[in-house]
């Protein structure tokens, strides 16, 4: 059973902190938030994100317990999550008409 | 309430160190300054290369940072050594600026003084007197209220963001529950999580401030040529698993915890104000100038959280070393005071993280040595520049 890290107990992240995580592998939680175990579909690297659980196209990335940006894709429980499939609200004038973009 | 023995000063600050300063006003007053501090029993030397030539504005943020660190609490006494007059900034005007401290001050003028080797017998005259006099300063009880808790990071990792940091906002929020104020700069950092630190503004002016002092950082890398954000987060932080500016920013500001910003100060700018809480500073992500601002604004003690190892310490600002990357601890030992490392291992909690920090700043606060301080290994003076030499 691998582990990974996770920061606050509403994040719906957890990062690679100890060994890196192969495809196939099971996942556990340490850190503040331990009621989950996924299956990896991914190799992800020391120093990456995995999803927790399912995460909707357009819905809330959480880490810290706070946004770091937004699923630009469904996410499936034991996803690598990286820039393939989230991307940034902050400093995105392509948005701004969508009032997507928070006050600087 | 929690007390520690602590220097109490005439001013009503309390320090945690008794130190005696030998301060040059100008680069010119280096070379005198050192030949005093060797030979004076614990007399730390503050040099630079500042003091002359410099525009107004540049020149009145040398004067803070000089005259600040002289008034921090941990200092007992100032010899101030410059070298002829620089208007706008002599010897004396930094003893004025000092003065309303009422800790011991005496200045030497390298020229009305009869030249080098007569200012180095005034200096170190005064300086023996002064090292004696401080010598019979005591420790005593005072409540941890006093305290103003300066905090860095540098040398980040994804160890930092993780561990450390909000290890370290934890300890933050105990000194702050006990009436303490805790201190950030670094406001190159706060972009991507302005709205975070806003929503935590005591007032909306002081939510205004963060935003204006964010703006105006990005103006000065504008101004340099450089986009600091179009590349944000650089190519080396995606290959780490760093995903937006978003997560890396908030990785960075976590290492202050979730009380209210009851102020926002300019660069080496004392707090005017005592409530219980966090406090922000405008100012670089370069932690020697970073951390010396924060000396200057009174901070007593430092956190430096750290991914890969620092070796960051200011001579008047004991500066803790806090990291949760177990490689860079085992590497740097004699230097790296904190591993928290164990809360990616499942040995302890965050919580637990935070209250090992915080122990270790009250045992600092309490006279224990950091290991640094131990070595005197004295690097991290250094001051901001906000113009041109001319």
């Amino acid at each position: 059973m691998k582990k990974v890290f996770v920061v606050y107990a509403t994040d719906n992240v957890g990062t690679v902190v100890l060994e890196p995580i192969r495809s196939g592998d099971h996942v556990t939680c340490n850190g503040e938030r331990r009621d989950i175990e996924i299956v990896a579909h991914d190799d992800i690297a020391y120093g990456h994100k995995i999803a927790l659980m399912d995460i909707a196209a357009g819905d809330t990335v959480l880490k810290y317990g706070l946004s770091i940006g937004s699923a630009s894709c469904d996410i499936r429980a034991g996803d690598h999550v990286h820039t393939h499939n989230v991307e940034s609200n902050r400093g995105r004038g392509d948005l701004a008409d969508r009032g997507a973009v928070s006050a600087e | 309430m929690a007390e520690f023995m602590g220097f109490l000063r005439p001013n009503g600050d309390v320090g945690i160190r008794n130190h005696l300063l030998i301060l040059s006003g100008t680069v010119y007053a280096n070379g005198v300054v050192e030949r005093v501090a060797d030979t004076i029993h614990g007399a730390l030397p503050i040099t630079h290369a500042n003091g002359r030539c410099q525009v107004a504005p540049d020149l009145r943020v040398t004067r803070r940072y000089l005259a600040g660190t002289a008034m921090n609490p941990n200092v007992g006494g100032v010899v101030i050594v410059d070298h002829f007059k620089e208007e706008g900034m002599t010897a004396e005007d930094l003893a004025d600026d000092i003065a309303p401290t009422g800790k011991l001050i005496a200045t030497v003028n390298i020229r009305g003084d009869g030249g080098f080797i007569s200012a180095i017998e005034k200096a170190t005259r005064y300086a023996q007197d002064f090292a004696r006099r401080i010598s019979l300063y005591q420790r005593e009880a005072a409540p941890m209220s006093k305290i103003l808790f300066g905090t860095e990071c540098g040398t980040s990792d994804t160890t930092s963001g993780l561990g450390s940091n909000p290890a370290n906002g934890l300890a933050g929020e105990i000194l702050i529950a006990q009436g303490g104020r805790m201190l950030m700069a670094e406001c190159t950092e706060w972009m991507g999580c302005e709205t975070w630190l806003t929503e935590k503004a005591a007032s909306p002016a002081v939510a205004e401030a963060i935003i204006a002092g964010v703006r105006h950082m990005e103006s000065r890398a504008l101004a340099s040529g450089e986009d600091i954000r179009g590349s944000q987060p650089t190519g080396d932080n995606m290959a780490g698993g760093l995903t937006t500016i978003e997560e890396k920013s908030m990785g960075a500001v976590k290492k202050i915890g979730d009380s209210p910003i009851i102020e926002y100060l300019e660069i080496g700018e004392a707090p005017t104000r005592t409530d219980p809480g966090n406090y922000v500073m405008y100012g670089p992500g370069m932690g020697a100038e970073s951390i010396s601002s924060m000396a200057a604004a009174g901070c007593q003690v430092l956190t430096f959280c750290t991914g890969g190892g620092h070796t960051s310490n200011h001579p008047v600002m004991p500066t803790i070393k806090v990291t949760a990357n177990r490689q860079s601890f085992e590497l740097m030992r004699d230097t790296v005071d904190v591993d928290v490392s164990g809360v990616f291992r499942d040995e302890i909690t965050l919580a637990e993280a935070g209250q090992i920090v915080y122990d270790e700043l009250e045992r600092v606060c309490n006279g224990y040595l950091t290991k640094s301080e131990a070595l005197r290994d004295n690097n991290s003076f250094a001051i901001h520049r906000v113009g041109p030499s001319i």
